[in-house]
């Protein structure tokens, strides 16, 4: 496989969210508004490349049956690194999303990149992995969260788009919203993907 | 046996470094995240003290509110803001615990005479669209100017004067509970708090 087949699954083919279904925890809890949904896709992004980088270099270093602690330590700081952070020079993000951002060490998404790519290819492919899944995974993040912002508030990353005569459909941003658009949105890709082939 | 050991050293190193790198960012956020989170009191307490020119974030009183359910003693901070050397307003946090969903920590700002200049919510977790209306400037205004004699504490629907939120009654309750309260505890303890001792922790 190409390097940039390797990236470009991430965003579409394997999309974390829409396509494996990894990591929904995050993806339904913070997806109240664009903005969290790209705060959040990020941290995790950061998180994913920088464990995808280090798994798959210490890949022959590390014996199989202590491969998964491993991996959990090394998520684990770079998760704290993210946290401390992101406490320090983005406040108000780091207050909208809250315990998101520490529960980022059990989003099966990372930990299934380490396990299933990085520990069993070389450097370079490994991280263009964690780069494509990331973004992928911020994509779908962004995207849920500006359907459920639009119908939910009114507006789309804080701009009002629809007047002040919308009566906001309040349920969007309550956590049946989250199951609603996430549904919907899969349901038009799966539409999407069956008409291409 | 030296399987055993390679597993043992390999954690180890791992975990090692992952240690090291921590210590480094932590040092490199201590102050930044202090920082911040002073900078969050200070907005708060501005927002509702009177104009002062001290800094009401050092010149504090800590009494003693209640104990807990293991008998431990609750504590609560009295932020005063001086203007010229006199109290010109004292600032503290209450915490309604009968929201509709977890707490809510509330910054009441008051005059020396225990009428209310304003009111901050500093975290909730009402509901999106209802409750959290708790936190829009007309709710927050309504307290401005009101004391335990010139208002009845309660909201309308249970016969006071505040107005609640259509679709969600609970919230205020709580809010206007935990400020009555909040002034109800400012009135019999107002000699210690106001005791001008030129700033304890100074």
């Amino acid at each position: 496989m190409s390097l940039a087949r390797e990236f470009t699954k991430g965003l579409w083919r394997d999309n974390a969210v829409f396509r494996l279904l990894l990591g929904l925890c995050p993806a339904l809890a913070v997806t109240t508004s664009a903005v969290n949904g790209l705060g959040m896709g990020f941290a995790t992004t950061f998180v994913l490349v920088c464990s995808n980088f280090v798994v798959a270099s210490l890949r022959k270093v590390i014996p199989a049956r202590v491969r998964i602690p491993s991996f959990i330590v090394i998520i684990a700081s770079f998760v704290t690194v993210v946290q401390l952070c992101m406490e320090a020079y983005f406040y108000d993000l780091h207050k909208a999303l809250g315990i998101f951002i520490p529960l980022i060490v059990v989003n099966c998404l990372i930990l299934g990149r380490a396990e299933a790519y990085a520990s069993r290819n070389p450097l370079l492919p490994s991280v263009v992995d964690g780069v494509g899944m990331g973004l992928g995974f911020t994509l779908a993040l962004f995207v849920l969260g500006s359907v459920r912002e639009l119908f939910g508030v009114g507006t789309l990353l804080g701009f009002t788009v629809f007047g002040a005569g919308y009566q906001p459909l309040i349920l969007m941003i309550l956590p049946p919203g989250a199951f609603i658009a996430m549904g919907l949105l899969l349901a038009g890709m799966n539409r999407i993907e069956s008409l291409r082939k | 046996m030296k399987e055993l050991a390679r597993l043992v050293l390999v954690l180890t190193l791992i975990a090692a470094g992952a240690g090291l790198i921590l210590s480094l960012v932590e040092r490199a956020t201590r102050e930044p995240i202090a920082e911040q989170r002073r900078q969050e009191t200070l907005r708060a307490l501005s927002a509702v003290l009177p104009p002062a020119d001290n800094s009401p974030d050092t010149d504090t009183v800590s009494l003693v509110v209640g104990k807990d359910r293991r008998g431990r003693e609750l504590q609560r901070l009295f932020f005063r803001g001086r203007k010229g050397g006199e109290v010109s307003g004292v600032a503290f946090k209450v915490v309604a615990p009968d929201g509709y969903s977890g707490n809510i920590a509330i910054m009441v700002g008051i005059d020396p005479t225990g009428t209310v200049t304003g009111v901050e919510i500093l975290s909730h977790a009402e509901t999106p669209g209802l409750g959290d209306k708790i936190t829009e400037a007309w709710f927050k205004e309504m307290f401005k100017g009101r004391n335990l004699d010139n208002a009845d504490w309660r909201v309308k629907k249970d016969g006071g004067e505040f107005d609640q939120i259509t679709g969600a009654t609970i919230s205020p309750r709580a809010v206007v509970g935990a400020i009555h309260r909040g002034l109800d505890f400012f009135k019999t303890h107002q000699d210690e708090i106001l005791a001008s001792s030129g700033g304890s922790g100074q």
